[in-house]
Formats: C-alpha cells, structure tokens, sequence
C-alpha cells in the first residue's frame, strides 16, 4: 500500500499552488466578481499549466494531475470552471446540476454547455445572467431543455470526484488561515493559540480535514479497478464527505476568526462564498445520504466485510 | 498510490475468519465476562494461533514472531477486534510489553518472557494509572524504595484492565521523588503471585474482570527486574506505548457490528425511518475515513509525522465507536437494551455500547489526542 501521492504529482501540485499565487489567489477570485477579464486570466493560468492537454478519461497520472490540480484551483478558488471544461463533451463544458433548480457556476462564460443530473440524464442549456449573488457570485439560473440523451455515469462519478479535491483544496487552505490566525492573534495578553478551546477546535478540523485527504486519495486511486456501481458509491461518498468538512471547517474559521473572517479582505470569506455551490450542488449532503441509502444493503457502499459486486453487464 | 493490502494480506484475512468460524462459538463476546467458557476460547484459540505462528505474527522470527508485514499486522489487528478480540488479554503482551522488552529488555528478560508471549502461555496486565495519576502518568506516586539489591514497592494501582487473569505485570513505581519528573520513574517485570500483591476487581459497566485495583503492599522487586534503566521509565513507558500508536481497529468491530445487523434486519432494515438509515450511511462513510485516517498512520511508521497521524486516527475511530453505539440502539428501539444471547446479535450491541463508552477514554484519552494533534498544528503554544 501507497498512501503518499507520487513525487511528480506532488511537484505539479507545488507548481499549480505557486502559478495560482502569482494570478493573485482568492483576493483575485473577488476582483473577479467585478473584472471579467480575470476570469479568462485564471483560464489562462490552467493553460500555462497544461491542464487543458490532460485527458482526465484516461485515468492514471493525467487524473492525479487533475485532482491536485483542482485541489490548488480550490484553494485559490480560481475563478474559472476548471472540472467543467475537463470534462466537456465535444467542445462543451459540461455542468452537474439539480434539474428541480438548475443553476451552473460561470455559466455565462461564452462557449457551449451541457447539463446532466446525477442520473446521468443529458439537458441542452440555456445559462441566463449572472444575479450577483454573495453567495456564489458566478452562479447563472439555468433553463433545461427536455432530457437529451445520457452522459455516461463515469462522467458523472469524475464530477464529483474533481469537484470534492477542489472543496478539499479550499478547506486545507481554510483550516492554514486559521492557524495562522490563532497564532498570531493576542487576546487577555497571549495567542488564541494558548486556550485549550482554539487548541481543540483546530484539532478536530485538523482530523477532518485529514481525514478527507485521505478519502479523495483512496477515491481517485481506485475509480479505474471497481465495478462501475462501486466507483458511483465512491463520488457520492466523497462529495458527500466533502461537504460536510467544508461546512465544519468553515464554520470553524469563521468562529475563530471572529469578525474579519466576514470581510472579503479576508480569503476565509472568499473561499467561503465561492465554494458554497461545489457544496451545495447539484444536492445537498443530505440528499447524497439519501442517494446512497441503496448501496448499503446493495454492497455498493463497501466495508470489510461486504459481499463483492459484480460488474454490470455492458 | 495503491491501496491494496497486497495477496498475502487478503490470504490472511480469509485464513483468520476460517479459523474463528471453526473455533470461536457464535455469540462470543471476548474474555471479560460472566461466563468462564469465554476465557477458556481465548486461552485455547491464543495457543491454536500460536501453533500456526500467528499470535505473534509481528515479531521478528528470532523471538518466535511471523515476521510479517505491517499490512498483515493490520490485518490481524482488524479480524481480531472484529470479532471481539479472541486472543484476549493477551493483545497487551503481543502488541507492546513484547516489543518493549525486544527493545529495552536484557537477554536474560528476553530469553524469559518473549517465547512465553509468543506461544500465548502468560497473560500481562498493565500497572500505571493510579488513583491520582492517570492521564497524568509522570505524577504516579507508587514508591519503590532501595531494599537490598532491590526496592519494597508500596502503593496502589487502579483501572488495571486483566489484573484477575493475569501472571505478570509491567509495574511503574517512583524510585527516586527528588528527580526531575521525567526521571523519578522505573519499570519493574513482577510475576503478580509475588508476595504483597493484593487484587480487587471493581465492579463496572463494562463486564467482570476488566477493571481492578492493585494493592503493592512492600512487594519485593529484584534488580534483573528492572525495564531499561532505573529512573528511565517514563521514556520507557512512552516509546513502548508508541508502539501501540494505531491503538485498537475500532472501525473493524464498527463495520462488522452493521453488517451483521443489517443481515439480522434483512428486509426490515428498508423499513427504518429514514433518518436511522441516512445515519447508517453517513457511519459507513465515518467509518471509511477512519480505517484510511489508520492506514495513513501505518504507512507513515517511523516518520516524524507519525505520531499526529495516528492520534487523528484514534480520534476518528473512537468517535466512530460511539456514533455506531448510538445508531445502533437507535435503530433497534427498546430491545436495544436486552443482552445475553436472546438479544440483538447475541448481545453484541448492547456490548459494543457500554464498552464504546471507554472508547475515548482507554489507552490515551481523546482529549491528549487532541492535544497532540493541536501540538503538530499550533507548536507548544499553551
């Protein structure tokens, strides 16, 4: 067993991290909400990185790449639909969305879209504009035409999976804010650090945070050898995962950091108002829960002592 | 990145569920309790594992181990706590005084107690915590004082988990109240049968024979009993607990516990409001976290980092103890609270919930986990 991700996939991700520093990070994320042209900038970044030649399909070093990468993209929450344009469909982005209420993040970005819902069902898109959002601000209402077709469901479990590294991506850096923060912060005369409350608060976002790490490795190692029913389990199991961290940790930051981590010079605030629709689309943890409820007298939510799963037949 | 156990791995793993299938009775529930027969399994099974080199399937093959990998000791790990822990008490001698003594033992210790542990004839128990010293242990204020060659031990020991079953003892004892606190300790090897010895069992929720008082009352110790170094025991005593680091495979007796109830359940397990069900998926997913927060631990072995690593493992799996005790009883409603073998799973998840109440508390409480997780984090601050 190898739990470390490999040592070229690290070096990407220290490159990716460095390369979205130099676009200007989260504070570039809120300039954005403003200037679009730093939205074709963060495009821009992805470009110099390559990750436009990654063919995330083919599983393997091009995936790992893509993950970490999403997880960089994440932590400064890059303006831009990184997993959408990964994992377009003949030239068009393709967005996950809840059909009850469709919405797409930048989908008013030019170019063509495609809808699916976790089923798989395929939609043509009609994005309108942008509302302006707090919470979301490059979130565009969307109209679903009648269902057209399908995409496949390892597209739909990439998804997932792609998205779930970016949350983890902005909750790692959520949770470094935050310890910067209590480190540095004087309060009755010594660091937030020094009181057991803050000290315990971090170390259960510490366990969670790490404990999602190792989730979305274990995911992504194993999307190309488990039956296809196994793999769907896997996404809805880290997504779901994700989400539930993100809203612990930030939760935690905001707490911690009391009234700066509202303002948007603060990244805490960034990162939290930009990653709010990777955690609550195209459903809630709740409703994932649900979605996987199945799988457990199914054998596609696997524990040690599950039965195996066949594989479907093609 | 490859999480696969590996083939000799797996192979264990269904040589140890053919082994218990055949030998341990349905319905067992691990050596501390009312029935005799219980601790009679364990003895048996222990010695059976020990013939087919699989007691000590850790331990280099020089002191009678397997020499296996860490990914085999992970499965035993697993498979042994799943199934309620049929080797007993003996999992203390197997997973730290053994390697204590590897480590710090002289060839005249080794040659004595290592085959003993490894062919499953001694039971240990585990002298440390004491009425005002148990998180604490550097505070402990057993006395050991210069007799001769060697000291008269007095004081009292509490929470001495198999003190009853057990031969030997890795007893902690002050043998010098004027040196620097991490220094005023030593670790004595002492036969429990040893004059002076006095052992009460004390009555708790979690079944007979689990928790005792020790009562030292001028109990002589030798020289050639002392672990490591006089003075040296709290060193000792905190390497040898490191290799405990990944502590017990909670999450395995977890996951089995659901499995097992929900093929109990079968077709009314679709019929549990759905919040218990919506519950049972969200302790799965808990519960996948923690076993890879453990294999994290495992893998990362003596690297500087190992040691947070395993403390965010134990948190995980402690907490998932109990978030599966509750769900559990939840889901079964007022029988939750029958035990005995006409009760849900023969007992077992009445069991599993008095016993995850000491989940967070035995073998380092969760809030020193936190501790030292907050200390990889944050520095030394406070």
């Amino acid at each position: 067993m190898k739990t470390a991700l490999p040592e070229d996939i690290a070096e990407f991700a220290a490159v990716a991290a460095k390369r979205f520093t130099r676009f200007g990070g989260p504070q570039a994320a809120l300039r954005a909400e403003t200037e679009d042209h730093l939205r074709h900038d963060a495009r821009a970044a992805l470009a110099d990185l390559g990750a436009f030649d990654l063919d995330v399909r083919s599983a393997g070093d091009d995936l790992l790449a893509a993950a970490v990468l999403g997880q960089a993209a994440g932590a400064a929450a890059l303006p831009y639909p990184l997993v959408e344009e990964l994992l377009a469909i003949d030239g068009a982005r393709l967005a996950l969305v809840n059909p009850d209420a469709p919405r797409i993040d930048h989908g008013d970005l030019a170019g063509d879209w495609i809808a699916a819902d976790l089923d798989g069902t395929r939609y043509h898109v009609h994005p309108s504009s942008r509302t302006n959002a707090k919470l979301g601000p490059f979130l565009v209402p969307a109209i679903l035409t009648e269902s057209d077709g399908t995409v496949s469901a390892a597209d739909v479990d990439l998804h997932l999976t792609l998205g779930s590294w970016r949350i983890l991506g902005a909750v790692q850096q959520a949770l470094e804010i935050t310890r910067q923060h209590v480190t540095a912060r004087m309060q009755f005369g010594k660091p937030l650090a020094e009181f057991q409350a803050v000290r315990f608060t971090i170390a259960d976002a510490s366990v969670a945070v790490r404990g999602l790490h190792e989730l979305a490795k274990y995911t992504i190692s194993r999307t190309e050898s488990t039956a296809a029913q196994v793999r769907s389990a896997d996404a809805l199991i880290l997504r779901l995962k994700a989400a539930d961290t993100a809203r612990q940790v930030l939760r935690t930051a905001h707490q911690l950091l009391g009234a700066l981590g509202f303002c948007d010079e603060s990244d805490v605030s960034v990162l939290d108002r930009h990653t709010q629709p990777l955690i609550r689309l195209p459903l809630s943890s709740e409703m994932l829960a649900l979605r996987l409820v199945p799988g457990v007298r199914g054998g596609q939510l696997e524990t040690l002592f599950s039965d195996p799963v066949a594989a479907e037949p093609v | 990145m490859d999480y696969d156990l590996g083939a000799d791995a797996a192979e264990l793993r269904k040589r140890l569920r053919e082994l218990i299938s055949a030998h341990i009775p349905e319905g067992f529930l691990g050596a501390c309790t009312d029935d005799p027969r219980d601790l009679a399994t364990t003895e048996s099974f222990c010695k059976l594992l020990a013939s087919d080199g699989l007691l000590a399937l850790a331990w280099p093959k020089e002191h009678g181990g397997g020499g296996s990998s860490v990914w085999q000791q992970t499965v035993l790990r697993e498979e042994m706590w799943a199934h309620h822990e049929p080797r007993g008490a003996q999992y203390m001698g197997i997973n730290w005084v053994g390697p204590a003594v590897m480590r710090y033992g002289t060839p005249e210790q080794k040659a004595r107690h290592l085959s003993a542990i490894a062919a499953g004839e001694v039971l240990w128990c585990q002298g440390f915590s004491e009425p005002e010293a148990g998180t604490d242990l550097a505070s402990l204020r057993t006395r050991a004082v210069p007799d001769g060659d060697g000291w008269r031990v007095t004081g009292q020991k509490v929470w001495t988990s198999y003190a009853q079953m057990a031969s030997w003892c890795v007893l902690a004892a002050c043998t010098d109240p004027n040196a620097p606190k991490p220094k005023r300790l030593s670790l004595f090897l002492v036969p429990m049968d040893r004059p002076g010895i006095t052992v009460r069992p004390i009555r708790s929720m979690l079944g007979p024979h689990h928790l005792n008082e020790v009562f030292l009352d001028g109990v002589e110790v030798f020289a050639d009993e002392v672990l490591g170094e006089v003075g040296d025991g709290w060193r000792v005593m905190r390497e040898a607990l490191a290799f405990e680091r990944v502590g017990i495979a909670r999450y395995a007796r977890c996951e089995s516990l659901l499995d097992r109830m929900q093929t109990e359940l079968g077709e009314d397990w679709d019929r549990l409001p759905e919040s218990i069900r919506s519950r049972w998926v969200r302790a799965l997913i808990d519960l996948r976290v923690a076993r890879l927060l453990a294999y994290r631990a495992v893998s990362l072995q003596d690297d500087p980092s190992a040691g947070p690593a395993a403390s965010a493992a134990r948190i995980a799996t402690t907490t998932c103890d109990q978030l599966v005790a509750e769900l559990l009883f939840d889901a079964l409603g007022p029988s939750a609270l029958d035990s005995g073998s006409s009760a849900a799973l023969h007992g077992a998840v009445e069991d599993h919930w008095r016993y995850a109440q000491a989940a967070t508390v035995a073998s380092g409480t969760i809030e020193v986990q936190r501790m030292l997780v907050a200390r990889e984090a944050l520095g030394d601050h406070g």
